[in-house]
């Protein structure tokens, strides 16, 4: 069985939906009257379209208005980070920090790295006056890097588990 | 009651009149939880969805931009609420919501009516829950291509052509039940 173009379909939608001027109308008319797909398919929107024009409001539960003015003084659900989902976050930024911490105290970082600028190839071929030089205190850097770590690790361990838990452990009580 | 007495009724709620909230509640709670429950198809999520709309609507309605219609606003918020849901869905909400869809076929009346409505949700079914929505406020004859693009955050032409799709897609679906259904007669 041939297929209805796009164009066709456009044309038969907008005819149901009453949208066609007069001069659509007639050349839809004509080729409905000329084409047993056409009319095929016609007759499959219309269905669509008589199907969901019944269709009506979905009606929520009977106390709904009562349980929202119930609700209205407490703090809208928060759908951020699942307590789950916090915990793995947590977990991964404390793997982080011990190994950064096992890393700091075995000595790793104890060398203060000096970069030279002017030892770089690139720089030397483009460039031709001297550039700076400066260190990097290995030890400084991952110090700095832990501290950041751990106010992350508290603000995850506030807002995406303790909050949440004790939130629960409130509703709970109310109820 | 217009978007003018909508405000009026914010302006006083603002003011320390908190109980007058229920009016609004009672006007839009049909909408707002239609929409819920076109994205989630999920009757105790979509309750819980817009219950938690109206309750986000409530707290920032000091925000709200008057020169803007409460509704659409309200539909909004609506609509994102459920997206996050359907987001973060529970799966133990899935066997709950056969059991309803079952229980609701069978409360509804005639036999070709439900039969219609049966068919209807399982080729709605096929869609995503965009073009589910888009479709359903579209066949609700309430709102504009505009306001459907705004409550949904997207251009008013990407929403014509999303519905358009949507109407083809539906079509098809049935014509592929009714055949499957004919067959089994």
């Amino acid at each position: 069985m041939k297929k209805v173009t796009q164009q066709w379909d456009q044309m038969l939608l907008e005819f149901l939906d009453g949208k066609l001027n007069s001069a659509q109308h007639e050349r839809l008319e004509e080729a409905l009257r000329q084409d047993a797909t056409l009319r095929t398919r016609l007759n499959e929107l219309r269905q669509m379209h008589n199907i969901l024009q019944a269709t009506s409001l979905e009606v929520p539960s009977k106390n709904f208005t009562v349980s929202v003015m119930g609700k209205l003084d407490q703090a809208p659900v928060q759908r951020g980070l699942s307590i789950r989902n916090g915990l793995m976050l947590l977990a991964g930024i404390v793997t982080v920090l011990s190994i950064a911490v096992v890393l700091l105290a075995t000595g790793v970082f104890d060398q203060t790295t000096t970069v030279n600028l002017n030892d770089v190839s690139v720089a030397q071929r483009y460039i031709k006056q001297s550039l700076p030089t400066f260190s990097i205190d290995g030890k400084l850097l991952v110090n700095t890097i832990i501290l950041l770590n751990i106010i992350i690790a508290f603000l995850v361990l506030d807002r995406a588990v303790l909050k949440p838990f004790f939130q629960r452990r409130m509703e709970g009580r109310s109820q | 009651m217009t978007n003018d007495g909508d405000l009026l009724t914010i302006d006083r709620i603002l003011a320390g009149e908190q109980s007058l909230y229920a009016g609004l509640v009672d006007r839009y709670k049909s909408y707002v939880y239609t929409i819920a429950y076109k994205i989630l198809l999920n009757r105790p999520e979509a309750e819980e969805a817009a219950q938690d709309s109206f309750i986000k609507a409530y707290h920032n309605l000091a925000s709200f931009n008057k020169q803007a219609k409460f509704s659409t606003w309200l539909y909004r918020i609506a609509f994102n609420t459920a997206i996050s849901y359907k987001r973060k869905r529970r799966h133990n909400f899935q066997s709950i919501e056969t059991a309803v869809i079952a229980y609701s076929g069978e409360a509804e009346g005639s036999l070709e009516r439900n039969d219609k409505k049966r068919f209807l949700n399982i080729a709605m079914e096929k869609l995503s829950e965009t073009d589910r929505t888009a479709l359903s406020l579209f066949y609700l004859q309430e709102f504009s291509l505009e306001e459907i693009a705004e409550i949904m955050s997207m251009q008013a032409n990407t929403i014509k052509v999303r519905i358009h799709r949507a109407r083809q897609r539906v079509a098809d679906e049935l014509r592929l039940i009714l055949q499957k259904e004919a067959l089994t007669l």
